[in-house]
């Protein structure tokens, strides 16, 4: 989503950027990465919008100053909204890609489509994830010819950051606002709260949708610690791509003992375990996972 | 068998549900035995991709983790049995051997994390030993032992 169906014409002016995300630290909902970018010739006229962090606006100011610089010709921007089953997945992927790496994925993602969109990039502030100088680092060397400044606070310090924050948070809270739940299961309800760990509404939400089997429907972002306090008393589920790792081996008899092991039929005989385990089993059934059953 | 009554296992399908295109493997385990709301919380997706063994591919969440799965129809002349012990009308409290038929079905859609489904995954290779099992049991008949090359 954004203004890019229309390129603009100052596209081919020397323009800059900034990029600032809403809703990283939410336990559910979707995080939200949003970019603004103008000419650098409109940069003084741009510092007398009243942009500010938009954390310290209000909520309706946030939506009418998002209004404005939607019909500003002299502004673009663009929103990349990462869904909350996105966050939990590459979170909790075998190999685990933590949220910082998201968001820097994300913020090069709106870089990109603006370059590609043929927008003459030559400065991009962004609001700083993990240490500034790395980060910068990681930008400068994925895209030589644009000048970085990654600051933190930089939502504060430039007015173009502002923006951008401002788009990502109202983004942010509309998404949540309506919010369509996958689950159909009754008497589930929308009141969610800011979505912040500590917010009494989200607090009594999670209580409420709380699932001894699915945990919480996919709008909660499972990687997130506050989860497993909810989880107890839940059933237990314990993954065969984990055990995988632990067992730091890939040798198939183990992993299928310690598969069974995990099992909820606690009274195996031992003989039962050996015959799972694989071993002396043909190794066209052991490599299949086949086990011949004699009584059940 | 174990000691005592003779084991039976009561195979019908007129008049059984049949669970077909509901029937999951899912890659762990779920310390849980009993009914749960599962088409309230478990939503797969066509991807709309087919992947490279022809297996059309669909998506899943459960616990927060991406599933990626396929559909698997049973081997022609196949079925699948969800089988439930059978209540003894006796006033015994030995447990029954035998067992009676709750449910069929047709296919299986199993799941891996993180990874699309392909013919070399375990469960998919499972299935190669029914085409082993039926060379192994179809009878040869004197004549086919006679014309085969093989000699001891």
């Amino acid at each position: 989503m954004g203004s890019e169906t229309m390129v603009p014409e100052w596209a081919s002016e020397p323009c800059i950027m900034g990029i600032d995300e809403a809703g990283r630290g939410p336990v559910l909902g979707p995080m939200v990465y949003g970019s603004l970018y103008c000419p650098r010739s409109y940069q003084n006229t741009l510092a007398t919008l009243s942009f500010a962090d938009s954390k310290t606006l209000k909520e309706d100011k946030r939506e009418e100053l998002f209004e404005s610089l939607k019909t500003n010709d002299s502004i673009g921007w663009a929103v990349d909204v990462i869904d909350p089953k996105e966050l939990s997945a590459k979170m909790l992927k075998k190999n685990k890609i933590n949220l910082n790496e998201i968001s820097h994925d994300s913020a090069m993602g709106l870089v990109d489509r603006a370059l590609k969109m043929g927008v003459l990039l030559t400065e991009v502030y962004i609001d700083t994830v993990g240490d500034p100088g790395k980060y910068e680092t990681k930008l400068s060397k994925k895209f030589p010819s644009i000048k970085f400044v990654v600051a933190k606070k930089a939502d504060s310090l430039y007015p173009v950051v502002s923006g951008a924050s401002i788009v990502a948070k109202v983004t942010r809270d509309r998404a949540v606002r309506e919010w369509v739940l996958d689950e159909t299961a009754d008497n589930m309800h929308r009141n969610f709260g800011s979505g912040y760990p500590g917010d009494p509404t989200t607090k009594s939400w999670l209580e409420h949708h709380k699932h001894s089997i699915f945990g919480f429907p996919t709008l909660v972002r499972f990687s997130w610690g506050t989860c497993s306090s909810y989880f107890k008393g839940g059933a237990e589920v314990l993954w065969e791509s984990d055990l995988d790792e632990d067992g730091g081996s890939n040798n198939n008899g183990k992993r299928q003992l310690k598969l069974k092991n995990m099992g909820f039929t606690t009274s195996k005989k031992r003989s039962e375990e050996i015959e799972s385990s694989g071993k002396g089993r043909s190794r066209f059934f052991q490599a299949r996972k086949l086990e011949h059953l004699s009584h059940f | 068998m174990e000691k005592g009554g003779e084991a039976t296992i009561d195979l019908k399908r007129d008049g059984i549900e049949n669970l077909s295109s509901r029937v999951h493997l899912l890659p762990c385990c779920i310390k849980h035995d009993g009914p749960t709301e599962v088409s309230h919380y478990f939503k797969p997706k066509p991807t709309g991709v087919v992947g490279e063994d022809g297996l059309p591919l669909q998506q899943s969440h459960f616990r927060g983790r991406l599933l990626e799965g396929t559909t698997l129809p049973l081997p022609p002349n196949y079925s699948g049995f969800v089988l439930g012990k059978k209540v003894s009308s006796k006033k015994s409290s030995e447990s029954s051997d035998s067992w009676e038929t709750s449910a069929t079905f047709n296919d299986i859609t199993y799941w891996n994390h993180d990874y699309v489904p392909s013919q070399n995954d375990d469960f998919f290779r499972a299935f190669h030993w029914i085409t082993v099992a039926k060379a192994l049991h179809t009878p040869v008949t004197p004549e086919e032992l006679e014309s085969s090359p093989l000699t001891l």
